[in-house]
């Protein structure tokens, strides 16, 4: 076909002819065009379905997007993100709609021969294909409406039917598009000497009456998935009953229980003022799956289990053009459908971060509640959020070694100034007290990788300590030194175990390495009056599934003294129950929407709320260089990541 | 491509058979005779196969549109000898042969055109049943009228020596040709009782292939010969033309995009609407 002229004259006798009635086929030129030329049914069917997939698109990908961004609150962080993800839909949308037509019409063809009965067999199968289309395309906007309706209450029925007919609506033009498609489709059917049923204004009639009952279906669909919905309750405030007690919450991951006694673990002075006695509590924890520490530590932290908090697994994935993050997926299927986006570049790896959490950390609620509170090195706390709350975020090593603007990585941000200006220090002493440890070690691997943790950990501590402000009323540390000496040591690439005689040098490198860390922290073990220690020990990734601790105890403030009770494991709790006990340990009350318990073991008397509301968000602007690879490069080489 | 598609011939060959017997050419009368004269003379009798056509197009059997596709080829006969009279263009040249009035003289010629005109309406009456012909008759009178080829004759007469507006040219070539296209495709989707969707399309096929159709005579009057368009040419040169609003490619292309918009009419109909395709793609080639 020769090229159009590019003459103004012939561009203006167009617009007129057009206006005077022609160069108008006065057919559904869209998706008929197709069959204007003499082609076969193949081509008409693909060409057609081709155009109905550009029509799904344009009107079901915008909403999918916006149907996403509320299921997943953290992968749309803007109109960008939300616009890129319309894209996405909207090809996802163009295929399966375009492949459905096109088998859908194909079939028809097929179906529908040649003979007396065509014109009523052609009516039929092509309306059949058209509420086919209808009905799926109205299921799938009526439950996208039940998620994507959050922000509005069941009371809000203007909302509610509106959202429905313009759901009905669609799927009537989708269907309606079908049954043109799959008309055309049959028409093209050389063998089919007879011309084609007309859309007739019945048809219309029929169409408005399907509407209605496509509502009505609607509607109910709507009601019967929605019966667990509940508004967004309104966060009530935390009001604190003061016990005058502080709490140091040390976690450490990697206390394997096969491999040390957790009764006497680490060892508990008995009194530290040879006036008050200490009282405390130990308890086993549920097996959980530790295999993933960002996982496991994040459910701890909240007392809500994965499912809930959204914290699946340390590696992410930011898809590409959205600032926005993926939720990890572990299931089998998951990691299968993140590889094949990985290498189409769909999406990237990231590290599991606080966008992605929808939970409140326990750190996080006593500070909603105006208590000083300070956490160090845990997972998922990047980009820090604080409301006057110190964040070290699991990031804030790798900034404070490389230097450079913030970009999240510590809260409150003025905080970064004076803990770079003390680095160096730091550093150097948390490297000196890792080189003069495990001397007695002959094997230099061994003594290698410890000293490694070894200096990690004291990093830590030595971060802690040097915080600014000594009287806070909770300080929460996350020490992985035991973990990643434990992973390195006793885990092979090939999922087997070192031999027998290697094996003895590994365990004994790693009891050592306990008595290191029972030294490194000597000081904080020692509770003050007022004073309560908390210490979670979780067996780590090797030793997965097995017990870890909970062990509690410090001195109570006058006039609470009681008995000292001798200090055993006491029998075991859920790993829950370990946040709300410390918030009631705290005289925060506890929400009635958490999954554990307060156990009691601080001899509090717990208080509840309905709700502790979401995470807090920090818009403020980030203006430092992401470390993102930074990041994957740090836990690659600490082993967490592949 | 110029010659006319192949499956012409069959149609024609009705066509003829029917004419033949409408307007017998062995009259000792003259104005049977000016009426068998142009009736009769060698043509493409493309509104009577568009008729036909779309008779088969909506179902029905092309023979029972015979009638109706002859009446339509005698409006068409009637407008071409009024249309070459002295007091009209005075055109010396028309089929391949003299103008009708230069052979029988004026006034034969102009009762020769009512004689046509009248046969197309008794050819209804006759051949059809009341409410159908009634119908045929109400189309083909509304495409003779004034908002038809007499109305389009009358702008055409009054526009000659001036400047026209574009809407005034394509009032002039939708009444003169377009009409007539229209009614032809009309009239044949009536015969075959097709539903008013299959109508509408038909009707819309019909109007941007009447246009594309006037066009390219205005292109023929420019580029062709009298040989092979069988009539006068630059005879338009004292007429306004699509020619002179958009060139001669520009004209082209027109025509071109609108047997395209004519073909895309036909979609809902599929592949068993390739002969009126073939009949678009002819018509924007043609040089005769």
């Amino acid at each position: 076909m020769p090229e159009p002229l590019q003459d103004p004259r012939v561009d203006q006798l167009r617009r007129q002819l057009r206006e005077l009635g022609y160069l108008d086929a006065g057919v559904d030129r869209f998706l008929l065009a197709p069959a204007g030329g003499a082609r076969g049914r193949i081509s008409v069917a693909m060409r057609s379905s081709l155009r109905l997939g550009v029509l799904a698109a344009a009107m079901l990908g915008p909403a999918g997007a916006i149907g996403i961004a509320f299921r997943m609150r953290d992968l749309v962080t803007g109109a960008r993100d939300a616009l890129v993800l319309a894209a996405y839909f909207a090809l996802i949308f163009f295929v399966v709609f375009s492949a459905a037509a096109a088998i859908i019409t194909l079939a028809a063809s097929f179906l529908v021969r040649a003979g007396a009965q065509f014109t009523t067999r052609a009516r039929r199968v092509s309306r059949a294909a058209g509420w086919t289309f209808t009905i799926a395309t109205l299921a799938y906007l009526t439950l996208w409406w039940r998620t994507a309706n959050a922000g509005f209450s069941w009371s809000a029925p203007i909302w509610t039917a509106s959202a429905l007919l313009l759901a009905v609506a669609i799927s009537l033009l989708l269907g309606h598009a079908a049954r043109i498609a799959t008309l055309g489709v049959l028409a093209s059917s050389p063998a089919v000497p007879t011309a084609l049923p007309a859309v007739t204004r019945r048809s219309w009639r029929l169409t408005l009456v399907g509407g209605a009952a496509a509502f009505l279906g609607a509607s109910v669909l709507l009601l019967a998935t929605a019966s667990n919905e509940s508004p967004v309750a309104a966060v009530p405030p935390l009001t604190v009953v003061p016990r005058g007690i502080r709490l140091r919450v040390i976690a450490i991951d990697g206390v394997d229980p096969h491999l040390i006694d957790p009764a006497s673990w680490p060892a508990v002075p008995s009194s530290t003022s040879g006036v008050a006695p200490v009282v405390g509590d130990r308890y086993l924890l549920d097996p959980q799956d530790t295999t993933d520490p960002a996982r496991a530590w994040t459910t701890i932290a909240t007392g809500e289990p994965p499912e809930v908090h959204g914290v699946h697994a340390i590696e992410t994935r930011h898809v590409a053009g959205v600032h926005g993050i993926l939720p990890g997926d572990s299931t089998m299927a998951g990691r299968a459908f993140r590889t094949a986006t990985d290498m189409i570049r769909l999406t990237r790896p990231s590290i599991a971060s606080r966008n992605e959490r929808k939970s409140m950390m326990v750190w996080e609620v006593a500070e909603e509640a105006g208590l000083r509170t300070a956490v160090v090195n845990w997972w998922a706390t990047w980009p820090a959020a604080s409301r006057g709350g110190i964040v070290l975020t699991d990031r804030a090593i790798l900034r404070l070694e490389h230097g450079g603007p913030l970009d999240g990585e510590i809260g409150p941000p003025d905080l970064y100034a004076s803990l770079r200006k003390s680095w160096p220090s730091l550093r150097a002493d948390a490297e000196r007290r890792a080189a003069a440890a495990f001397a007695d070690i002959s094997d230099p691997d061994i003594v290698t990788i410890l000293r490694r943790s070894a200096a990690l950990d004291a990093t830590v501590v030595a971060l802690t300590d040097a915080l600014p402000g000594a009287a806070r009323d909770l300080d929460v540390v996350y020490l992985p030194g035991l973990d990643i000496a434990q992973h390195t040591l006793l885990s092979r690439e090939d999922g087997g175990a070192p031999a027998p005689s290697a094996m003895a040098d590994r365990v004994a490198a790693l009891r050592a390495y306990l008595a290191f860390l029972h030294d490194l922290l000597r000081v904080w073990l020692r509770p003050a009056p007022g004073e309560f220690i908390v210490i979670i020990t979780e067996p780590g990734r090797v030793a997965t599934p097995a017990s870890g601790t909970f062990t509690t105890y410090g001195i109570l403030p006058p006039p609470e003294h009681v008995e000292a009770p001798a200090l055993g494991v006491r029998g075991s709790v859920s790993v829950a129950d370990v946040a709300p006990t410390i918030l009631a340990g705290l005289g925060i009350p506890l929400s009635r929407e958490l999954t554990g318990h307060g156990r009691g073991i601080l001899g509090q008397t717990n208080r509840y709320v309905s709700t502790y509301g979401a995470p807090f968000r920090d818009d403020s602007v980030r203006t430092g260089k992401p470390l993102d690879q930074e990041m994957i490069e740090r836990l690659r080489s600490l082993g967490y990541v592949r | 491509m110029s010659a006319v598609p192949a499956f012409f011939a069959e149609y024609q060959s009705m066509v003829a058979a029917e004419l033949r017997r409408l307007v017998p050419d062995d009259s000792d009368a003259a104005v049977e005779r000016s009426m068998a004269y142009t009736a009769l003379a060698p043509s493409k009798q493309v509104r009577a196969v568009l008729v036909l056509l779309c008779t088969e197009l909506c179902r029905g059997r092309a023979t029972r549109a015979v009638p109706a596709a002859a009446a339509i080829e005698l409006v068409h006969a009637a407008s071409l000898i009024l249309d070459d009279l002295p007091s009209m263009d005075d055109a010396p040249l028309r089929r391949g042969r003299r103008a009708n009035h230069l052979e029988f003289g004026e006034a034969v010629a102009i009762l020769a055109a009512f004689g046509l005109l009248n046969l197309a309406y008794a050819t209804y009456a006759r051949s059809y049943e009341p409410a159908l012909a009634a119908r045929l008759a109400a189309s083909t009178a509304d495409a003779v009228g004034p908002a038809g080829l007499i109305g389009g004759q009358a702008l055409d007469l009054l526009a000659t020596d001036r400047d026209i507006t574009f809407e005034t040219l394509e009032r002039i070539h939708r009444g003169k040709t377009g009409a007539l296209f229209v009614a032809a495709a009309a009239c044949g989707a009536a015969v075959a009782g097709g539903p008013p969707e299959s109508i509408s399309a038909l009707t819309a096929y019909a109007k941007n292939l009447g246009l594309a159709f006037q066009i390219i005579d205005d292109l023929l009057d420019v580029e062709g010969t009298s040989e092979e368009t069988g009539k006068a040419v630059r005879e338009d040169a004292r007429k306004t033309t699509f020619v002179n609003f958009s060139g001669v490619d520009g004209a082209r292309q027109l025509a071109r995009e609108l047997c395209d918009t004519a073909d895309r009419a036909l979609a809902p109909f599929g592949a068993k609407a390739n002969r009126l395709r073939e009949l678009s793609a002819f018509v924007v080639a043609r040089r005769l």
